[in-house]
């Protein structure tokens, strides 16, 4: 069952941002954010679905997000995540250091000889 | 707030937080979550139990949820540690084999660690129970140019450097002496007494319970008043702790006695068993250096240290020449007269401190080797479990739970391990193994406590968590991680070869031990066949002391005794009766080898130091000592110039020969009394404290029934028999009681004391190396079958590992015996080794029980190989079992599994 840890690793690292970006958009709750995340990618990122609330939990544990019950459009009660302030500097950081780490995969993958 | 903050205070957070209200909120966030699944499946057009299936299955598990969410939390709930402890116990009980073998295992070496361990630290560690113990010394005056033992002082060491060195805020001399009795009352009671300075108290900051200390600068009780201090004890044991005992006298057997003060019972110096304190006046009559009999301590001056004060007595000591003219400078030189400071601890525990510290070390070993025992096992046992962990982790388990389960069942045994440690420790510590402060000074201080009990319960969990920890890091866990598997091969190679070298090292120790039980075993056999030098059997004695009043002179006391005597062996079943100071094994605490002799007509040959005794004329008979030549003593022997009888080992050294009787020796004292004697009599060797010292040189002075007729102020011989022991041999011998009555009889003010048979003396000789061995042998053979489990847990361990290459080998047709020998030879190599390095070992420390061993040289080739080939033949055995089992290993197992 355990997944080879490298992986895991890269993929949690990108979790969280993925998280970040969404919940940057609007507050929602976990099963929301599996779907909404899968639909942004055009369904080509999978989310665990068991390995997204523990990062839930990781986040709001560095004060990024916070949480809050709410009653959904189907009047039913569900624990909403919302970025916090500290959470937007956050993304704002890991989308640069994202951007700066495609770029520089980019570039050694376009060298030529 | 840095994140970092912020993450440990959410934790904090977590831990107060009520622990069901967030189970519940995450039960409900997972239902949610699943129930939005199924909705999104069921519009996907899956039938009702797929799309929950499918909902389930892409979740991953609903404990797995549980766990990871803790996990990321960083919290072990003690829901968890309730259900863990539970299955721990639950799986416990289905090895009932293991769970007792590491019980008693880390039981049995946690009590001896805390047991012994307590024992070590309470006499060499701890502080002295006195204000600023740092300060305080011992000072030592020592002669190794004549035979006189020890550091004890004379009166004008100790008054010349009182007088002159500036090193000490104080300094104090004292002697103890158990020769006095209370005689008020209907019961006479025998007490041990300390003369001591008052400095002796003021320095060692000593406060009484009631009434006051003997006053440092005055001196009026030399002339009068005769002040006493009392112990608590004492007070509370005979005079029913009644505080108007201040001012009142007392009865003791040497004169009456005005108690002025009691002092607590944490004043235990110089030994607990001090009840009466006597004020000391070292008065200086007649400057000498050769009879000594003051302890001197002191209390330095802040900021000086023992070397410093020793430093400056020894430029003090030609001074002492010049202060008494008659100490010539030439005595000093002569005697290899020097001056010695240490501290008090150390000086009090030296005569213990490397048996101690060896005890120490073993102790240790002892716990180290448990320890390592205990993981092998739980190795041993997780390597069998691993598949059931395996089924965990595939279940959705995370490895915080995996973790806490192994530390859990490690505590739990660690734990359990207390029912045997607790006992063990308590063992040790209330029995003391049967040692008093007479051979382990300090050994009162130490008790059985609350902290005792703290220290086993602490260090049994910690120990416990720790083996299930290390055990962790070890095993299956690491297997099962994909990107540990690389690695993994190295990574426990190199811990095999750290198993593999902890085991050899127990069977080293092991070895170690067995050969130091067989040194001491056969010692003991020797001490126990040993010619002792008189017959032990149907024989007893006691001992008396007479008071001053009454009782001033040779001949007064020699009456008293020729009284008892007559009335003791007038009594049926009693053959004989005899008198003497001292009997062999019976002078514990008595220094020997007090007299310096010299042959009288041969001024050439040295001065020898010998033991002395004052005997009836029937005495050598009574104990049954050979009289070798010459005759024994008769009345007239006291007059004209002394008769004394010498043992062959004192005639040897003084004269060269035993064919002595009617030379004459001389005797060096400071004191009044005649110094020249005429042998009579030779006879055999006889010893003194311990059968292990061997023989003392003895001279016998005559102790004759009516003092020989002399007038009763003349001293024929050195010392009148005032505190003696009593031997009477027959074939029934009286009671206690009867004993008591004759002597009261005759004066109401003696207690006869330590009435015994002459057999108990023996066995009391022998008690150190009886108990020493029986240490030895309990570690020896805890040490052997912790090897064992050791050699027998670290090759299954190996084979276990290599059981599909067994089965693969069997398979294409090699012989059982083959991949038994396989095996077998894994153990052969760890056992191998470990003797070979254990009998280095034991050749270079069997030297340290040289004290202990009697007529058995330390390297004795019979012990050596004994010891060796019982270990060797049991731990080979051990590798047996295994070796079988990988011999039996089916083929098929080489298919199953992967």
């Amino acid at each position: 069952m355990a997944k080879p840890a490298t992986n895991e690793q890269v993929l949690q690292g990108t979790l969280d941002l993925l998280i970040l970006k969404t919940l940057s958009l609007t507050p929602m709750h976990g099963w929301g954010l599996t779907h909404r995340i899968e639909q942004l990618s055009q369904d080509a990122l999978q989310v665990g679905q068991g390995s997204i609330y523990p990062a839930l939990v990781r986040l709001e544990q560095r004060g990024w997000i916070d949480t809050e019950w709410r009653i959904t459009e189907n009047s039913r009660r569900a624990k909403y995540y919302r970025l916090t302030t500290a959470g937007r500097r956050a993304l704002a950081q890991e989308v640069a250091s994202w951007n700066r780490f495609v770029s520089a995969v980019g570039l050694v993958l376009a060298a030529e000889r | 707030m840095s994140h970092r903050v912020r993450a440990a205070l959410a934790r904090v957070k977590e831990l107060f937080r009520h622990r069901s209200r967030s189970a519940a909120e995450q039960d409900e966030e997972f239902s949610f979550h699943l129930e939005m699944e199924t909705a999104e499946n069921l519009r996907r057009g899956m039938s009702d139990a797929d799309a929950r299936r499918a909902a389930l299955l892409r979740f991953g598990g609903r404990q797995r949820f549980r766990e990871e969410t803790s996990d990321a939390r960083g919290v072990v709930t003690l829901d968890n540690v309730a259900r863990d402890t539970r299955f721990a116990l639950r799986r416990l009980r289905r090895a009932p084999a293991f769970a007792a073998g590491v019980i008693a295992t880390l039981g049995i070496g946690i009590g001896a660690a805390v047991g012994i361990g307590t024992i070590v630290y309470g006499v060499l560690l701890r502080d002295l129970p006195y204000d600023e113990p740092d300060q305080l010394v011992r000072v030592g005056f020592i002669t190794d140019g004549i035979g006189t033992p020890g550091d004890l002082h004379s009166e004008v060491t100790f008054y010349h450097f009182a007088k002159s060195a500036r090193s000490f805020t104080e300094l104090g001399a004292y002697s103890t002496n158990d020769g006095f009795a209370i005689t008020d009352g209907d019961a006479p009671e025998r007490v041990t007494i300390a003369s001591v300075t008052p400095r002796v108290l003021t320095l060692l900051r000593a406060r009484p319970v009631l009434g006051e200390l003997f006053g440092t600068g005055d001196t009026s009780w030399t002339n009068g008043r005769s002040p006493v201090l009392i112990s608590e004890n004492l007070w509370r044991r005979r005079y029913g702790a009644d505080s108007s005992i201040i001012g009142r006298s007392i009865d003791i057997d040497h004169g009456r006695r005005n108690v002025i003060g009691v002092l607590p019972r944490s004043f235990d110096f110089p030994s607990p068993s001090v009840d009466l304190f006597y004020p000391a006046v070292v008065p200086v009559k007649r400057p000498q250096i050769t009879d000594r009999y003051f302890n001197v301590i002191g209390r330095l001056r802040d900021g000086t240290t023992p070397l410093g004060a020793e430093t400056e007595l020894t430029t003090l000591l030609p001074a002492l020449a010049e202060r008494f003219p008659a100490i010539t400078p030439d005595m000093l030189k002569r005697t290899r007269a020097r001056v010695s400071v240490e501290p008090l601890k150390a000086a009090t525990v030296a005569s213990v401190h490397a048996q101690l510290v060896l005890l120490g070390v073993l102790v240790a070993l002892v716990l180290l080797i448990a320890t390592t025992n205990v993981v092998n096992l739980f190795l041993l046992r997780t390597e069998r479990a691993s598949r059931e962990i395996a089924i965990a982790f595939s279940l959705g388990a995370s490895r915080l739970a995996v973790a806490q389960r192994f530390v859990i069942e490690g505590t739990v045994l660690g734990l359990a391990s207390a029912i045997v440690a607790l006992p063990a420790a308590a063992l040790a510590l209330l029995t003391k193994f049967g040692f008093t402060e007479r051979e382990i000074p300090r050994l009162h201080e130490v008790s059985f406590t609350e902290g005792t009990v703290a220290l086993v319960l602490g260090g049994a969990t910690l120990t416990g968590a720790a083996v299930g920890l290390i055990a962790l890091t070890r095993c299956g866990v690491v297997g099962l991680f994909d990107r540990l598997r690389s690695s993994r091969s190295t990574a426990s190679r190199r811990w095999r070869r750290v198993q593999n070298g902890l085991v050899a090292f127990q069977v080293a120790v092991a070895l170690v031990l067995l050969v130091a039980t067989g040194l001491l075993g056969r010692s003991f056999l020797n001490l126990h066949n040993a010619r002792i030098g008189f017959d032990p059997e149907n024989a007893m004695t006691f001992h008396v002391s007479l008071p001053w009043d009454g009782y001033r002179s040779y001949g007064a006391n020699a009456a008293f005794h020729a009284r008892v005597t007559d009335r003791l062996a007038a009594l049926p079943g009693v053959t004989s009766v005899a008198v003497a100071w001292n009997l062999p094994l019976a002078s514990r605490g008595v220094p020997a080898l007090g007299m310096q002799l010299q042959a009288a007509d041969d001024e050439a040959r040295p001065a020898v130091a010998s033991a002395s005794n004052m005997a009836t004329a029937d005495y050598f008979r009574v104990m049954g000592i050979p009289l070798r030549a010459g005759r024994g003593f008769r009345p007239g022997d006291l007059r004209g110039v002394p008769a004394v009888i010498v043992s062959e080992g004192l005639a040897k050294s003084l004269f060269g020969t035993t064919d002595v009787v009617g030379r004459k020796v001389k005797r060096f004292s400071s004191r009044p009394w005649a110094s020249l004697f005429t042998i009579v009599g030779v006879v055999d060797d006889v010893h003194w404290e311990r059968i292990e010292d061997g023989y003392v040189p003895m001279i016998y002075f005559p102790l004759l029934r009516d003092g020989d007729g002399l007038p009763a102020d003349s001293v024929p011989v050195p010392g009148e028999p005032r505190a003696v022991r009593y031997v009477i041999r027959g074939t029934q011998l009286p009671v206690a009681t009867t004993i008591r009555e004759i002597v009261k009889e005759l004066d109401r003010r003696v207690p006869p004391s330590n009435i015994r048979t002459l057999g108990s003396l023996v066995d009391d000789a022998t008690a150190r190396v009886r108990l020493t061995m029986l240490l030895i042998a309990i570690a020896g053979v805890a040490s052997l079958s912790l090897g064992v489990i050791g050699v027998y847990s670290v090759v299954s361990y190996a084979a276990n590992g290599r059981v599909r290459e067994f089965g693969i080998r069997l398979a294409l047709g090699a012989a059982p015996t083959r991949v038994g020998g396989m095996v077998l030879g894994d153990g052969v190599r760890i056992v191998a080794i470990g003797t070979l390095s254990g009998l280095v070992a034991a050749l270079g420390t069997t030297r340290l029980l040289r004290a202990l061993l009697y007529e058995v040289e330390p390297t004795s080739v019979a012990e050596f190989g004994i010891a060796t080939a019982l270990l060797a033949a049991v731990t080979l055995f051990a590798t047996l079992l295994p070796a079988h089992r990988a011999a039996r290993t089916h083929p098929a197992i080489a298919l199953r599994g992967e």
